[in-house]
């Protein structure tokens, strides 16, 4: 019981040690392997404030647990989609990065999204699209198009994986039958079904993770996220990646100040800080995303700087869109073409 | 007297069971940043490992918890197991067996969620965020992992000692001290180590009840996941992999010379 005792003692002097080692703290809540440690560090030294770092591994466990209190957090970062949710629920402060000093090297294009028009609430993170990923050693077609998992040329029947998001799979789907997000059309809606259906034995998986399976050529083709791609290009050097012109969706992750936070001055420095190019760079460069910040491409690292993965083609800007939050009857639907899918 | 097909189907186990930790294990060591494809032998992920300063927190947290919770756990599950044995049979006595093997029987997601609401209250109210959370939550799943093994080795020992002690004088805490808890003791060593590697690897649970900075390195590792896998997450887990079977040996050999 003695030695019990004195470790608890030790422990309890180990826990304060740490606390009172910087002059404010900072607990941020985000995806996992998503934060440059270099970022950290950097803001920990510039405002002598201590940073505890906590992953989640999806957005609904984040809501879940932000949902029930006490949890503890400052900073979240949300995914496009959830952003109204967060919202809605009246879970966010409104801390107007807007009119925060750094503001000005956001891209406009992410200014006036449709998830927070004139970003109230938000700063952009880090985004991306999710595309035709093709190994251009085993088919040598136009990539940019969503055939290459829907209707495969006969090169890559047996060697796609699809991304097992609902979203993505959906969103790119409806486009390609001709619709668009959200819709509910019955007939449209059942084309997409039948789509799907006839399309999926083609496929080899339904699985995260393809930079292995790229490289070992496992997978020619897949549908999945552009830092991906970059990544199994980098391994790989006959990958590319394709941006679908029938559509495709964007997604981008953004940091938040939750409205019952300890530290809402420090997070506040946080947003502020990581609006500036070369803060922004380190976030790309840990995570190989584009980040939303103007001018931060000077600050990332060789290869990463000018890779074509993670710049939309001019010609192709069009065709991408957001996937907002559809009204729970439709949701439904959707999901039921999912489940009828997965099956 | 082997069955015919036995041996077949036991190494057919075996290879489903630890084939998997093997090549874990093996692409702990790869030269290059893939899972699957072989770059050539070293030591380059450990070092990674070594130096990530999340790792190495989340795996002394994990440590921490696991010790403390165990301990806790294995204190109660004795105290519980001695109560539930040495005892003539009553009405409600199998329920109680039940309510303690409770956690082995309700899926991990149902605690999980059950304890994030509770928890949440408690810390709205308090404002405590600190590890004692985390410490009950496994505490409590630990219990039936430390009782299971102790009331087994409190059923086959030999009544007639304890009752020697009885019959010469000796109270029941000197019976206990000298003739019961010497025998116990791999009971407890058992239960202490089923306990400690079952906080060690536990997922689920944690997600849900960990604060801001209470990762673990299960939790870590699941954080991972979605984006991209290196073979340093392999080196960490031969790490604690390492660290399971130390322990598991220690309490087999600690178990054995007691005997």
């Amino acid at each position: 019981m003695k030695k019990l005792k004195a470790f608890l003692a030790g422990l309890a002097l180990c826990a304060s040690a740490g606390a009172a080692a910087a002059d404010g703290e900072l607990a941020i809540y985000n995806w996992g392997n998503y934060t440059s440690p270099e970022l950290i560090k950097k803001f920990e030294e510039t405002y002598k404030v201590k940073v505890a770092v906590t992953d989640y591994d999806s957005n609904d466990t984040a809501l879940a647990k932000v949902r029930a209190g006490g949890h503890g957090f400052d900073i979240v970062v949300p995914s496009a989609n959830y952003v109204p949710i967060w919202i809605k629920e009246g879970l966010l402060l409104e801390a107007r990065p807007d009119q925060m000093e750094n503001f000005k090297n956001v891209d406009p294009r992410w200014v006036n999204v449709p998830w927070d028009p004139g970003r109230h609430y938000s700063v952009p993170w880090q985004w991306g699209v999710t595309g035709a990923v093709v190994d251009t050693a085993v088919y040598k077609g136009d990539i940019n198009t969503t055939s290459i998992w829907l209707d495969p040329p006969p090169e890559l029947v047996g060697k796609i994986d699809v991304t097992p998001e609902m979203n993505d799979v959906m969103y790119a789907s409806i486009r390609y039958m001709g619709g668009e997000w959200c819709t509910t059309d019955k007939a449209l809606l059942k084309k997409v079904r039948d789509k799907l259906k006839e399309a999926k034995p083609k496929w080899l998986a339904m699985d995260y993770e393809i930079v292995a399976k790229f490289a070992k050529k496992d997978y020619a083709a897949a549908l999945y996220w552009n830092g991906a791609a970059y990544r199994a290009r980098e391994q790989n050097p006959t990958v590319r990646f394709g941006y679908p012109k029938e559509g495709f969706p964007y997604f981008m992750d953004s940091v938040v100040i939750l409205k019952d936070a300890k530290n809402i001055e420090n997070a506040k420095l946080f947003m502020n800080f990581i609006m500036t190019p070369e803060n922004a760079g380190l976030i790309s460069n840990f995570a190989t995303y584009a980040n939303g910040i103007v001018g931060s491409e000077q600050f990332m690292k060789p290869g990463l700087k000018d890779a074509p993965e993670l710049s939309v083609p001019a010609e192709f800007q069009a065709a991408g869109g957001w996937i907002e939050t559809c009204p729970p009857e439709v949701n439904e639907i959707y999901s039921k073409i999912w489940k009828d899918l997965l099956k | 007297m082997a069955q015919r097909g036995f041996g077949t189907t036991a190494i057919a186990c075996i290879l489903a069971l630890y084939l998997p930790i093997v090549i874990l294990v093996i692409y702990a060591f790869n030269a290059s940043g893939s899972l699957s494809k072989w770059g050539g032998f070293s030591f380059t992920w450990f070092a990674a490992a070594w130096h990530n300063q999340e790792i190495l927190e989340a795996s002394s947290r994990s440590l921490q918890v696991a010790v403390v919770a165990a301990t806790l756990a294995t204190t109660m599950a004795t105290l519980t197991a001695l109560a539930t044995t040495r005892t003539a049979a009553y009405r409600g006595l199998t329920f109680k067996f039940a309510l303690i093997n409770l956690p082995l029987i309700v899926p991990e997601i149902v605690t999980a969620v059950a304890l994030l609401i509770v928890f949440a209250r408690i810390k709205v109210w308090t404002g405590y965020t600190g590890m004692g959370y985390l410490v009950a939550a496994h505490t409590a799943f630990c219990i039936p992992f430390a009782y299971l093994p102790l009331r087994a080795r409190l059923e086959g020992m030999d009544l007639s000692l304890e009752t020697a002690a009885a019959d010469l004088y000796a109270n029941p805490w000197k019976t206990f001290r000298h003739v019961t808890l010497p025998l116990l003791w791999p009971g407890i060593i058992a239960g202490f180590t089923l306990a400690f590697v079952t906080s060690l690897d536990d997922v689920v649970i944690t997600e849900f009840v960990k604060s801001g900075g209470q990762e673990t390195l299960p939790t870590y590792m699941l954080g991972q996941m979605r984006r991209f896998v290196t073979p340093e997450v392999n080196a960490a887990a031969t790490g604690f992999l390492a660290l399971s079977v130390l322990a598991v040996t220690a309490s087999y050999f600690i178990s054995r010379k007691r005997k």
